[in-house]
């Protein structure tokens, strides 16, 4: 018994070093959803959000029609999670916007499309493709980065970013 | 040890059905004590004999703004001793509510529960979405969710 408990405590251990050294982290996201009836008016979202284990806390801004989502330490969640629960909600993303660590955008499945990589503590950044932008946004966007070799692939798998501040 | 897990799958179970409680068509309109405009308690249930229908709503919810408009007009048209018309409110900042309320026209009581989706009457009622409407007979018991004017018009007359 207790060398098994030895050896959950050590895959414990090396489980958030590497989660806390690797993994690409997200603080919060600030999401804003689109739909065909009031976003707001819903309690669908929140309800979805919160059922979340990274989730901390869910945040109504009713004057932007902004969820700002609180994760957990050391979550190793990926831009996609917010989409596929707001539109499990029934809902879909107007804007999505990152706080994340500097050395999280430095490497995969992120790829700078804008703004300039900064020695912040926390840096905002806002996923640019499809799905995560309006159609109307994503149609001038598709232009503008037209000479990107991987933005208009639409591949779900990796995920275009501009640094805000 | 298999006793502790079916307690806790049972004590579960019981939370699971306390959380999603909500008011079904066939239950009784429960006592519900809130605020009107006015700082007075008032009980959703004190009005006997009647017609109620509750509205819930929020300031900041657009198709409930609209929707407060026609329920106005319906206010208006129906005999007041035969249906009690309530909004309630979960809105976070009362100012809104009462400036909505005064640029909405609105004349039909109007309740407060200042607390978004996770308002003690929400929960009661199952409110998932605004706006939501539940409309109770004479006789307290829920007849109808989210009636349309001509249901109602058609029950009251």
């Amino acid at each position: 018994m207790k060398i098994v408990h030895k050896k959950y405590i050590l895959l414990f251990a090396l489980t958030i070093m590497f989660a806390a050294t690797s993994q690409a982290q997200i603080a919060k996201a600030e999401i804003q959803a689109t739909g065909l009836t009031c976003s707001m008016c819903s309690n669908a979202i929140n309800k979805q959000l919160k059922s979340l284990a990274e989730v901390e806390n869910v945040e109504i801004d009713l004057n932007t029609n902004t969820f700002t989502v609180t994760l957990k330490e050391n979550n190793s969640l990926k831009p996609s999670v917010f989409k596929e629960n707001v539109e499990k909600a029934g809902f879909f993303i107007g804007s999505l916007i990152l706080t994340v660590k500097p050395e999280t955008i430095a490497k995969e499945p992120y790829i700078l499309l804008d703004g300039k990589e900064k020695q912040a503590n926390e840096i905002l950044i806002q996923v640019l493709d499809k799905g995560y932008v309006t159609n109307k946004t994503f149609k001038k966007l598709s232009k503008s980065y037209k000479n990107s070799l991987t933005f208009n692939n639409n591949d779900e798998t990796d995920f275009h970013i501009k640094v805000l501040n | 040890m298999n006793i502790k897990i079916n307690l806790l799958a049972f004590l579960l179970l019981i939370f699971s059905i306390n959380a999603n409680a909500q008011i079904k068509v066939g239950d009784r309109l429960p006592s519900l004590e809130l605020l009107n405009t006015s700082s007075e308690k008032i009980n959703v249930n004190q009005f006997k004999d009647k017609f109620v229908l509750i509205d819930f709503w929020a300031s900041w919810c657009a198709p409930c703004r609209l929707g407060n408009k026609k329920l106005v007009k319906l206010h208006a048209e129906l005999n007041p001793a035969k249906i009690e018309i309530i909004g309630i409110s979960i809105d976070t900042d009362p100012n809104k509510w009462i400036k909505a309320i005064a640029k909405d026209k609105i004349t039909f009581l109007q309740l407060i529960d200042p607390n978004g989706f996770d308002a003690k009457s929400a929960l009661l009622f199952g409110v998932e979405e605004l706006s939501s409407k539940y409309l109770f007979d004479e006789k307290g018991i829920l007849i109808m969710k989210n009636p349309t004017e001509e249901e109602i018009i058609n029950l009251i007359k």
